[in-house]
C-alpha cells in the first residue's frame, strides 16, 4: 500500500473515529431512537440492501475505569465475558457462534466496552440471544478467567516487539500520568494484568455492565419494532446505572522538551511528539479539525506529509491527530524514519507547528480542507459497521440525529483567523513530550540544549 | 450477485465492468493493471511497487501529489496497492464527482511523467524498513517464501529486496509503465450509486483514445514440484519465537481449491477451529495461529500456517502439535456438522464482504482477471459441494512434509548488538541460501 500504517488500532476505536468524524451532504439516515425497558438507549437504522445485521452495545466499562494498579482489568473483564454463560461453556459458545457464521465479540476501548455482533439476517435473533446470554448471565469461571489472563499477558509480550506500540504506551504514560484514565492502553501491562484476580473481574462486571449508562446501535435488514422487542426480552435481566466518572487533572508539562529515549535494535526511529489535547465536547473541535487537516491530518494535502514525505523522502508515514474523546485526550505527531534522520524529521515537525502558529494558512488550503471535510461525509456512512459507529457517537457525544445536516455549517464557519488562533492555543512546540524508540547510538536524538529535561 | 454487472471491451482492449449499487450516495472507481512482482526480473525486484508510488508523483499536466489533492477536494479518498499478480488504484468518492477520478486515472495511464524520483524511492525504502526490517514475522515470511519458490517469481517479495530497490532508476520505471500501463493490460471496475449507462459512456469517451504500447511479455516460469522438506532459520531482533510453514498448492485452476479453502477455515476460522482450539485454548502455546490460502492467485500458490509462540514455548513443540492436527485432517474424515460450520462461515463472509463497495468491486475485478467475473456466482455453490472425503483427500495430497517449507524465527533480543551489527539501515536478515533446496 502506498500510505499510512494504521496507528489507530492501538488507541481505542471510538476515540479515533470521533477525532476523524467529518460530515456533509449525506443522504438522510432513517434512525429510530428508543429507550428500552431497562433504561438503555438504542438507535436503530434499517438497511434492507443486504441480508445481514450489525449491532453494538457500548457499556460505560472502558479502560478509563481501570483502578490504579489494575490497568488491563476492563479488557480482561470484556474478554472473560466471551467465555460462555453459567449454563454454556466457552467451547459450546464458540461452536455455536461459528456455526451461525456470525462474528461476535466483547472488547474494551479506552472509553467504552463494546459488545457487538455481525450476522446473516436469518440468524440475528440467535446471535443476539448468545450475546445477551454472556452479558446477563456470564460464566466468569476462575479457570476461564485465568486462561484469558494468560492470553492477555502473552499478547502484551508480543506487542512489545512492535516499536510503534512501545512508543505509544510510553507517550500515554508521559502525557496523562500513570494511573490516570487515559494513561494506558486497554490491555494494561504485564505487571498489572498478572496481579488481577477472578474476583476483580466479577466485581468489575457487576459494577459497570449496567444498561442505563449504556448505548446501543443496530443497523441492517430488520425492522425497528422487532429489534426493540428482541432487545427488551433478551436484556431484561440487566438493571441499574453507573455514576459518571470525572477526568483526573493532567500533570503539567513544563517548558522544554521532555525526551524518553528507548534503545532498540530497529532500522527506524519510531517517534511520537505531542501534549495534552481536547475532549470531543470542546467547542473548538471543528476549528481544530480544519487546522489539523492542514497541519498533518489531511494525508497528501497536509503540510507534514508534503514536507517530511513528499519533498524530503524521510518517512513513509507521518500524521498528526487529536484524540478527542469523552475526556481531554492527547495531540500526537507520529512518524517513523531511519535512525539517522530522526533529528531532521523532528526539526521539520517543529518547524511546521511554528509556521501554522505564526502565519495565516493560505486561502487555497482552507478551501481544500473544508471541501474534503464536508464532501467526504457520505464515505463515513457506507457500511453497516460505519453507520453503527456513527450512531454510537451521535448518542455518546449528544450530537443529535440531525448532525448530518448541521455538520457542513460547523466547518463552513471556520475562518483563517480561527485556524491560527487554535494553532496558537493548542500547539506547544516549545513544551512537548518526545518519545523515540530507536537504535539510540545511530539516532543520537538531540534536543535543544537549554530545554532538555528528559530521561534516557 | 453478478446479474447487474455490465461488461464492455473497448477497441483498444480496455475491459470495463460496471455495477449499480444504490445503498449509499458514493461510488468506487478502480483501475487494475495486470502487473505485479510476478512480472519482474531478478535484480529489479520491487519495480511494480515503486511504479505504483510514482503514479502519484505527477503527469505531463499534474504536479506531484496533485492527483490526491484533487480527489480529496472532491470529497474522495484514493489509494493503491501492489500484489504479486496485480496493481490496483482506487477512489471512493461522493457519487456526484465520479467524473474526477475517471479523468485523472486516464491521464496517468496515458501521460505518466513522475517528478522527484529520488525522494519517492527513499519513501519506499522507509516503507520496507517499517513493514519488513522492523517486523520480525514479515521478515520471516519473506525468507520462507523465497525458500518455497526457487524458479517462479513468487520467490521475491512484492516490496522488493532492499538492494534491488536502491538500484532502481527513473528509466526503469518509465520503461515498465510503457509496457504494462496500457489499455490492453488494464481492467476498470466501477461500483456505486450511479447510472451504469452514463458511467460506461463517460469511461468509454475518456479512455478510448489511449493507445497501446508493446504487448507485455507472458510470464512463463513454472515452479517445479517440491521433492522433500525444506527448512530455514531466521535470526532477527525479536523476543518471541515464531514459525511459518508453507505448502505448495494449486489455486483457482484446480477444483481442489474449494476443499483447500474449507481446510483453512476448519483449521483456523474462528475460536472453535482446530488449530485455535488446540494451540491457543487447550495447550496455551501460541499468541495466535493462522491458516491462510488465496485461491485467486494467478499461479499455483502456498497454503500457509503461521504462529507466534508464547514466552517460554519452543517452536518445535508447536510445529509438532500443528502437524498432528494436519495429520488428523488427512487421516480422518471431518465430521459433517464441522464441515457445515465451515461452509456457513464461508457463506456469511461472502455476504458480509458485499457490505463494502470497495470489496465488491475488488471481488469482481479479481474474478475477471482469473477467467471471468461470472465465476463469482459459482463460488458458494462450489463450496457447498465439497464433501468430507474431498477435505481429507486434499489434506493428504498437499499438506505433507515433503511439500513443506518450514521457517523458524530465532529471536536475537530487542537491544542492539554492541558492535553495531552490519551497519546502519542495512538489511539484517541472516544470509539464507535462497534458491537452493536443502
Amino acid at each position: 500500500m502506498r500510505r499510512l500504517a494504521a496507528l489507530c488500532g492501538i488507541i481505542g476505536a471510538a476515540a479515533i473515529a470521533a477525532a476523524l468524524l467529518p460530515a456533509a451532504s449525506a443522504r438522510a439516515l432513517e434512525v429510530k431512537r428508543v429507550k428500552l425497558d431497562n433504561g438503555m438507549i438504542v438507535l436503530i437504522s434499517p438497511q434492507h440492501n443486504l441480508p445481514m445485521v450489525t449491532a453494538s452495545i457500548g457499556f460505560d466499562a472502558g479502560a478509563r475505569r481501570d483502578p490504579k494498579g489494575k490497568e488491563g482489568l476492563a479488557s480482561l473483564s470484556a474478554a472473560s465475558l466471551m467465555e460462555g454463560t453459567r449454563a454454556m461453556s466457552a467451547d459450546e459458545l464458540n461452536r455455536k457462534v461459528d456455526f451461525l457464521g456470525s462474528a461476535m465479540d466483547v472488547g474494551a476501548g479506552s472509553d467504552y466496552a463494546t459488545a457487538s455482533f455481525t450476522s446473516l439476517k436469518r440468524y440475528w435473533r440467535d446471535t443476539l440471544k448468545l450475546l445477551a446470554g454472556v452479558l446477563t448471565d456470564p460464566g466468569l469461571r476462575p479457570e476461564d478467567i485465568s486462561r484469558k489472563q494468560a492470553e492477555q499477558v502473552a499478547g502484551l509480550k508480543a506487542a512489545e516487539e512492535q516499536p510503534g506500540y512501545v512508543a505509544q504506551i510510553t507517550f500515554l504514560k508521559e502525557v496523562f500520568g500513570e494511573g490516570s484514565p487515559y494513561g494506558h492502553l486497554p490491555d494494561g501491562t504485564v505487571d498489572t494484568v498478572q496481579k488481577l484476580s477472578a474476583q476483580d473481574v466479577r466485581d468489575f462486571y457487576r459494577q459497570f455492565y449496567r444498561p442505563e449508562s449504556a448505548v446501543a446501535a443496530v443497523v441492517g435488514d430488520v425492522d425497528a419494532d422487532e429489534v426493540v422487542k428482541a432487545l427488551n426480552e433478551s436484556l431484561a435481566p440487566l438493571t441499574g446505572t453507573v455514576a459518571a466518572q470525572k477526568p483526573s487533572p493532567l500533570p503539567p508539562i513544563g517548558s522544554g522538551v521532555h525526551l524518553t529515549a528507548i534503545n532498540r535494535d530497529v532500522a527506524q526511529a519510531n517517534i511520537i511528539m505531542g501534549f495534552d489535547g481536547i475532549a470531543r465536547s470542546n467547542p473548538d473541535y471543528y476549528k481544530l479539525q480544519v487546522m489539523n487537516y492542514i497541519l498533518g491530518g489531511g494525508g497528501f494535502a497536509s503540510r507534514l506529509v508534503k514536507e517530511v514525505r513528499s519533498k524530503a523522502g524521510l518517512a513513509y508515514s507521518v500524521a498528526s491527530y487529536f484524540q478527542a474523546a469523552l475526556f481531554p485526550g492527547s495531540f500526537q505527531v507520529v512518524l517513523e524514519t531511519k535512525n539517522k534522520t530522526a533529528n531532521e524529521a523532528i526539526a521539520m515537525v517543529l518547524q511546521q507547528m511554528k509556521r501554522i502558529q505564526e502565519s495565516p494558512v493560505a486561502d487555497a488550503e482552507m478551501d481544500s480542507a473544508k471541501k474534503f471535510l464536508i464532501g467526504s461525509f457520505p464515505l463515513k456512512l457506507d457500511t453497516q459497521n460505519s453507520i453503527v459507529s456513527f450512531l454510537m457517537q451521535v448518542q455518546i457525544y449528544g450530537l443529535g440525529l440531525d448532525y448530518i445536516e448541521r455538520y457542513p455549517g460547523y466547518i463552513r464557519s471556520v475562518t483563517k483567523e480561527d485556524v491560527q488562533k487554535v494553532a496558537r492555543q493548542y500547539l506547544h512546540p516549545d513544551s512537548y513530550i518526545l518519545v523515540a524508540v530507536a537504535n539510540q547510538s545511530e539516532a543520537g536524538i538531540k534536543v535543544a540544549s537549554s530545554a532538555a529535561s528528559g530521561k534516557q | 450477485m453478478t446479474d447487474g454487472v455490465r461488461k464492455v471491451v473497448l477497441p483498444n482492449g480496455l475491459t470495463i465492468l460496471v455495477l449499480e449499487n444504490h445503498k449509499a450516495p458514493v461510488a468506487n472507481f478502480n483501475v487494475i493493471y495486470r502487473v505485479g512482482s510476478r512480472n519482474e526480473q531478478m535484480g529489479k525486484t520491487g519495480l511494480s511497487h515503486l511504479v505504483e508510488h510514482l503514479m502519484f508523483r505527477g503527469t505531463k499536466k499534474l504536479k506531484p501529489e496533485e492527483f490526491s489533492n484533487i480527489i480529496q477536494e472532491n470529497g474522495g479518498e484514493d489509494n493503491a496497492f501492489t500484489e504479486e499478480d496485480l496493481t490496483a488504484y482506487f477512489e471512493l468518492i461522493n457519487r456526484d464527482h465520479l467524473d474526477v477520478p475517471i479523468a485523472l486515472e486516464a491521464d496517468r495511464m496515458a501521460n505518466f511523467e513522475p517528478k522527484g524520483f529520488d525522494s519517492e524511492k527513499a519513501v519506499v525504502i522507509e516503507e520496507r524498513r517499517m513493514r519488513t526490517e522492523d517486523n520480525p514475522q514479515d521478515a520471516l515470511s519473506e525468507v520462507a517464501q523465497a525458500q518455497a519458490y526457487v524458479a517462479h517469481p513468487y520467490h521475491w517479495p512484492v516490496i522488493g529486496w532492499m538492494h534491488d530497490v536502491q538500484g532502481l532508476t527513473l528509466q526503469d520505471a518509465l520503461d515498465y509503465h510503457r509496457v504494462y500501463y496500457s489499455p490492453q493490460n488494464a481492467l476498470i471496475v466501477a461500483v456505486g450509486d450511479f447510472s451504469a449507462d452514463a458511467v460506461i459512456k463517460q469511461i468509454t469517451e475518456t479512455f478510448s483514445n489511449i493507445s497501446n504500447g508493446p504487448k507485455p511479455p507472458p510470464v512463463t516460469a513454472m515452479e517445479p514440484p517440491q521433492e522433500g522438506a525444506r527448512e530455514l532459520v531466521l535470526k532477527h531482533a525479536a523476543e518471541l519465537p515464531a514459525f511459518g510453514e508453507a505448502f505448495h498448492v494449486p489455486a483457482h485452476e484446480s477444483p481442489d481449491c474449494f476443499a483447500l479453502e474449507l481446510a483453512s477455515v476448519i483449521l483456523s476460522g474462528g475460536k472453535s477451529s482446530r488449530l485455535y482450539k488446540k494451540l491457543v485454548i487447550e495447550k496455551r502455546m501460541v499468541v495466535d495461529v493462522d491458516a491462510s490460502y488465496d485461491l485467486l492467485s494467478f499461479d499455483p500458490t502456498l497454503f500457509w500456517i503461521t504462529a507466534q509462540m508464547r514466552p517460554g514455548i519452543k517452536a518445535e513443540d508447536v510445529v509438532a502439535a500443528a502437524e498432528a492436527e494436519i495429520k488428523q485432517l488427512a487421516t480422518t474424515p471431518v465430521d459433517a456438522q464441522e464441515l457445515q460450520k465451515a461452509k456457513n462461515q464461508e457463506l456469511a463472509g461472502f455476504v458480509f464482504g458485499q457490505d463494502s463497495i470497495f470489496r465488491e468491486a475488488m471481488m469482481l475485478g479479481q474474478y475477471e482477471l482469473i477467467g471471468g467475473y461470472k465465476q463469482l456466482d459459482q463460488y458458494i455453490p462450489s463450496i457447498d459441494k465439497v464433501t468430507p472425503a474431498d477435505v481429507q483427500r486434499v489434506a493428504a495430497k498437499y499438506l505433507v512434509s515433503s511439500n513443506r517449507t518450514l521457517g523458524t524465527l530465532v529471536p536475537t533480543g530487542l537491544l542492539p548488538h554492541p558492535s553495531g551489527g552490519p551497519g546502519g539501515g542495512a538489511v539484517r536478515h541472516a544470509p539464507i541460501n535462497w534458491g537452493m533446496p536443502l
